[in-house]
């Protein structure tokens, strides 16, 4: 059996487009730093850190090698956890394993990206040095140039979303003025939580369809941006978190499931056959997997408050069914409704989501800690008015096959 | 009221660069003889003996099941279209990708939408993910019916499929 774990203390950075005022080891710093504040432990109290962030999108392939003594890890064990956009999720988990498994007590854990440090919006040569090994494998095989371009170019992260939005849409009569919608609530949501990137306080769904069209059916408002920032994270067993916090958030059930691999990223052209790219079945295990661990029968009625990672708007919906938050395919009924709203039934991505601020490895972090900050009542100006006990958070990455679902609560029961 | 800006003070920085021409990846094995295939103007996948599932490309093992794809088939090079992007049209000097600007380079026309596509090849069951060329990016669909447009010239290689267009009539 796994020993009890809580959270017990959060930290985070400013995000922005361009942190050019801080060196990529001193902004984990200040991340972990605050979280140790918040917490109320020092750094002598840490007895192991998870670091994480995407290789090489800040232009260092293993930046933990020289930030350890930024963030007290000499005389400890330090362990990277990297994978893709779950990179946060991936490092909380493993966070999580490491005082569960019973050998450690206090761990830290931080997670970052320093897109700025790149001198290419969303570090496209990052991706293509880390990510595109296969992509590069049939250029090299005679695909062309052209090809090429288009495929891995124009479909690369935001046309994986493109192609899962379409599917969406298709299936589940959305629209792309529930696009819109999402993109304005993020905007808005971002504006009152004041580590976020993109905020803006009174935003409009019509302020977003004003923006020009990318890909059908995204426009230039609907486009997560690429954020310099970092966040962590302190895990604690139970006995410690009760000591040290005043309301900890426990980590009830967890599950990291890897399933469908993107056709275009994938290591021979032909994934393993999903036809429809928003059918994303590991995200529907993961939250399987995770609520029985924390013996939810019924997630629509038992969960207060989601964290779902949507660098796109369509991904809040999409996820939110795969979750099991609402009935598939009709998530974005809801939100016509404002169920999603902090004052709704369901309120998701109070903090802006990772549609307002995607510093990619710490992304899939932040979606705990928000779950967190929410329980432990400290979310401050985006504090959902009702009490939440519990909440769901989610992460999605890797080359899109994996995602990352983590279960929060008030108690343990 | 727009966007919340912040100014910040820039401290001193170090430049630096990565080549892309620093790697030598290893294609899998298979890709061979897919591309042996494509002479004969011929898809190949792979079939699974468990899920009986057939993936184009093709590949050893089941993504899913785990087990040897040893039997290969071939599929129709007809097929439907999963889902697509239209890009916005194309223009010299707005967009950069992998650090070339390809209407530039000339291999994209100034003005061109590219459309890459996922196509179901009948008998397969996965994506096949490539350009929709010949039609007009309103006349594409989800469920279209497409058939592979052959290079004139066959190699031997990816570039022998330039891509699907429409079944016309």
């Amino acid at each position: 059996m796994p020993r009890p774990v809580a959270i017990i203390g959060c930290g985070q950075t400013k995000h922005s487009s361009r942190r050019r005022d801080t060196s990529q080891a001193e902004l984990v710093a200040e991340a972990a730093w605050n979280a140790m504040e918040d917490a109320n432990v020092t750094p002598e109290e840490i007895d192991a850190i998870v670091v994480g962030n995407m290789q090489g999108f800040g232009g260092v392939a293993q930046p933990d090698l020289w930030i350890g003594d930024w963030i007290g890890a000499p005389e400890k064990p330090v362990m990277r956890i990297t994978t893709g956009g779950t990179t946060g999720g991936a490092v909380a988990q493993g966070g999580y394993y490491h005082v569960a498994s019973g050998l450690h007590n206090i761990v830290l854990a931080v997670a970052w990206e320093k897109h700025s440090d790149s001198k290419e919006a969303g570090a496209v040569t990052g991706l293509g040095h880390v990510g595109f090994g296969a992509q590069m494998n049939l250029l090299r095989c005679g695909m062309g140039t052209r090809g090429f371009i288009a495929t891995a170019g124009v479909g690369a992260a935001a046309g994986v979303a493109v192609y899962q939005a379409m599917h969406y849409m298709h299936r589940s009569g959305c629209k792309i003025e529930h696009f819109d919608m999402i993109a304005a609530k993020s905007r808005r949501n971002a504006a009152k939580n004041k580590y976020a990137h993109l905020q803006w306080p009174d935003c409009t769904p019509e302020d977003i369809a004003k923006t020009e069209m990318v890909a059908y059916p995204f426009r230039y408002g609907h486009i997560c941006p690429a954020s310099d920032g970092a966040s962590a994270l302190i895990f604690a067993e139970g006995s410690i978190a009760r000591k040290k916090a005043k309301t900890p958030a426990w980590i009830k059930g967890l599950a990291s499931i890897t399933d469908e691999e993107n056709q275009i990223m994938s290591e021979s052209g032909g994934g393993i056959g999903v036809l429809d790219s928003s059918e994303q079945i590991g995200a529907r295990i993961a939250a399987q997997k995770a609520y029985k661990m924390a013996g939810i029968e019924d997630p629509q009625k038992e969960i207060d408050l989601a964290e779902i990672y949507q660098p796109f708007p369509s991904q809040e919906l999409i996820f939110a069914e795969k979750l099991g938050l609402f009935d598939e395919g009709k998530a974005w009924i809801a939100l016509e409704k404002g169920e999603t709203d902090i004052n709704g039934r369901m309120p998701c991505d109070l903090s802006g989501g990772v549609l307002a601020t995607n510093a990619i490895g710490s992304a899939a972090l932040q979606r705990i800690l928000e779950c967190a900050l929410q329980i432990m009542g400290k979310a401050e100006e985006h504090q959902a008015p009702k009490k939440i006990r519990t909440a769901v958070a989610h992460g999605w990455g890797g080359s899109t096959n994996y995602n990352t679902v983590t279960v929060l609560g008030a108690s343990l029961d | 009221m727009p966007y919340i800006k912040e100014e910040r003070k820039e401290t001193l920085s170090v430049e630096g660069e990565w080549a892309y021409g620093a790697y030598e990846y290893k294609a899998n094995k298979l890709l061979d003889e897919f591309c042996q295939g494509l002479k004969e103007r011929k898809l190949i996948g792979s079939l699974c003996p468990s899920c009986g599932k057939v993936i184009v490309l093709p590949r050893a093992i089941c993504g899913r099941c785990h087990r040897k794809m040893t039997e290969r088939t071939t599929v129709s090079d007809k097929g439907t279209v999963l889902s697509y992007i239209v890009s916005p049209p194309m223009v010299k000097g707005k967009y950069k990708m992998f650090g070339v600007d390809p209407v530039e380079l000339g291999i994209v026309k100034e003005g061109e939408s590219l459309i890459p596509a996922n196509v179901r090849f009948d008998g397969s069951d996965s994506p096949f993910n490539t350009l929709i060329l010949n039609a007009k990016p309103e006349e594409v669909n989800i469920g279209m019916r497409v058939k592979v447009v052959w290079k004139k010239e066959l190699a031997g290689n990816l570039s022998d499929i330039e891509g699907v267009e429409p079944i016309r009539g």
